[in-house]
């Protein structure tokens, strides 16, 4: 018996399959680290072998032909290649018994393990917390990693030939951040985390232009690095409003108009919600900045590549985007600033990023995050279309299989990848260790997992008690989320949360 | 974060669920904090005619150290006697669970306090002499809760 690289590599990309509606090739080689090739020519042979067949159309793939419980290893590696054990030269050998022996053997296990057994054998890690960071795409990776060779040591501030590549590469990924965004190249700087870019802009703005006002707006959802370095200008003789929301998340339209005043010099509110995955109208929003002459900033951290954004469009003065929310590494990011704006620098130094921005430019990442948001883009519909679609079929079967639990944020305005739900009379810490133990990764916005021992501000800010905020999970999908892992979720969650209802004083 | 400890009580509590009957209960805790803590004793007298706890369960809705302190507690106190029940510190429950994060050391102080309240409230029910370092032990318990609900 001989099992050759064919049916290993076969067997992986064929686990992919299990329990999923379709999948295209071009997907599994990408996980399994396949060449797509190479991967098409194994899928063909099993078609013809009858164990996998095509569907078109614009989901197109390969789906098993028959359930998976019926499909033996046997048949599949029978397929990929000539199983069979024998006497190396064919004849009739002194050891020929033993080797048939061995071969009846090989060919009764691989009979009794099926498919369905690479599904139950597999070590399930199941991370649902894509919004917390990406796993980076292995693409992505591998286009990252020639940039750390000494042919792209150059700092991109040396005139010689070494800085010059360097520089030239890093001005080729700021075009394509440029139209991605819609917008000029040098109104992209590139930083080294969201929280740094929005530091820049709250301190930035407000240093530049206390002159005419030291009033600042923020919503009262905002990601803590906002928040934070509002409170820290509150410090520093600056005067912080905060704008609410309704119960979806949604800010107060109305409210903004009326906290604007003439010495208002901006507006701070998140795209996305990193928690509830609220989508702010940001055409409204950018409209009334404009009307009122008052810079308008947006961190789009979790939104960017997964809600258009076309900022030619956009009444957006500022916008925050991070990499490691998009498959691309930790510790890269962007800031938009558009042609006019007048900012403070946060980092003083060299003059890197037309003086916005001194720091030698990290290359590798600045490469990486921008094949990230090219791969983000290209995939766009399809990716956006499959993770609403996962997303809403999650949603909709914890409200049916679990009484007392309810969606947090806008059933339809919401990142695709974003699903929040309140139980009543647990809390989320312990839901949160216990989900662990079944190697299931999520977050909660229960102040016992909070350095501070304070509820969730953004689950406060639309309405919830903050008992209702403590029993609150976040569970964020992301690219490599199958519906099999949304289906082990589904099975374990209710049993997860009946244990600690019945820990609880609390009964129905 | 948590000890090896802390987790094993977390997943499999001992002692929890209700009681049918109990001599007393204590409460502590609210829902706006997380955590709030149930204690039921059933009372008994020993051969010595002292009273002790014959059994005890816990209810609990809180975080992993919430839920493991009211387990260990519940373990500590289980056959002590009423006056050896009310010694027992904080502290024994953070060593019995081989430490405590730092933050969730207010958790030990809730399961101590749990009990505390429940050994008070059926000294009051059973018409016993309430010492007065008690008697400051139970008053210090309600003026913290009322502060917290508010």
């Amino acid at each position: 018996m001989y099992i050759s690289t064919k049916s290993r590599y076969g067997l992986r990309a064929l686990s992919n399959l299990l329990g999923q509606d379709c999948c295209s090739v071009k997907k599994i080689a990408q996980k399994e680290h396949l060449s797509p090739d190479y991967l098409e020519k194994i899928f063909s042979r099993l078609k013809k072998a009858g164990i996998l067949k095509v569907v078109r159309g614009a989901n197109g793939g390969y789906v098993l032909n028959n359930e998976a419980k019926n499909i033996t290893l046997k048949q599949v590696i029978d397929a990929l290649e000539k199983a069979e054990f024998s006497c190396p030269n064919f004849c009739a050998c002194n050891s020929k018994s033993v080797w048939q022996k061995i071969q009846a053997g090989f060919n009764q296990v691989l009979e009794s393990l099926s498919l369905a057994d690479l599904d139950e054998n597999e070590e399930k890690e199941i991370y649902l917390d894509y919004a917390a960071s990406t796993p980076i795409d292995p693409e992505v990776l591998k286009t990252m990693l020639p940039y750390f060779s000494q042919k792209y040591s150059g700092n991109t501030m040396s005139l010689h030939s070494f800085g010059s590549k360097s520089s030239q590469i890093v001005e080729t990924c700021r075009q394509t951040f440029a139209k991605i965004l819609n917008v000029l190249p040098k109104e992209i700087i590139f930083t080294a985390s969201a929280t740094e870019s929005n530091n820049t802009v709250l301190k930035g703005i407000a240093f530049a232009n206390q002159k005419k006002g030291k009033h600042i707006i923020i919503s009262s959802i905002e990601h803590d690095c906002v928040l934070e370095s509002a409170n820290w200008l509150k410090t520093q003789g600056f005067e912080i409003s905060k704008i609410s929301v309704d119960k979806y998340g949604l800010l107060n339209l109305d409210e903004l108009k009326k906290t604007i005043r003439p010495d208002t010099i901006l507006v701070s509110v998140i795209h996305g919600n990193n928690e509830i995955g609220t989508v702010q109208d940001l055409e409204s929003i950018g409209q009334i900045c404009k009307d009122r002459g008052v810079y308008f900033h947006t961190d789009a951290s979790q939104s960017f590549t997964k809600v258009p954004l076309d900022l030619s469009k956009l009444n957006i003065d500022l916008l925050t985007a991070s990499s490691h929310k998009i498959y691309g590494p930790k510790g890269s990011a962007l800031l938009y600033i558009k042609t006019g704006t007048k900012i403070t620098p946060l980092l003083h130094g060299g003059g890197h990023e037309f003086g916005l921005r001194s720091s030698t430019l990290n290359l590798p990442s600045i490469v990486a995050f921008t094949k990230a948001a090219e791969i983000a883009t290209a995939n766009f519909s399809q990716e956006n279309k499959d993770l609403i679609k996962l997303r809403d079929y999650l949603i909709k079967n914890i409200l049916k299989s679990i009484p007392d639990s309810f969606l947090n944020g806008h059933p339809t305005k919401r990142l695709s990848n974003n699903i929040n739900i309140s139980f009543a009379r647990v809390e989320g810490e312990s839901l949160l260790l216990e989900l662990d133990f079944y190697k299931i990764a999520v977050s909660t916005g229960s102040a016992c997992s909070s350095s501070s021992l304070e509820p969730s501000h953004v689950l406060l800010a639309t309405g919830l008690k903050p008992e209702q905020a403590h029993g609150s999970l976040r569970f964020s999908i992301g690219r490599f989320t199958t519906k099999t892992e949304i289906d082990y979720l589904l099975k374990v969650l209710p049993q997860v949360i009946n244990k600690f209802r019945q820990l609880s004083p609390f009964k129905k | 974060m948590y000890s090896q400890k802390v987790l094993e009580h977390f997943r499999t509590p001992h002692n929890f669920g209700s009681m049918d009957n109990p001599s007393t209960i204590g409460q502590v805790g609210n829902l706006a904090c997380g955590d709030v803590m149930k204690l039921y004793l059933k009372i008994a007298k020993n051969s010595k005619g002292q009273e002790f706890i014959k059994d005890i369960k816990f209810e609990t809705l809180g975080c992993a150290a919430a839920i493991a302190t009211s387990s260990v507690v519940t373990d500590l106190a289980k056959n002590k006697t009423l006056e050896e029940a009310i010694e027992i510190k904080n502290e024994d429950v953070v060593k019995a669970l081989d430490d405590l994060p730092t933050i969730k050391i207010h958790c030990s102080l809730l399961a101590v306090d749990a009990l505390v309240e429940a050994i008070y409230n059926y000294y009051q029910k059973t018409g016993q002499k309430i010492s007065p370092d008690f008697e400051k032990k139970h008053n210090r318990i309600i003026t913290c809760q009322s502060r917290l609900k508010h």
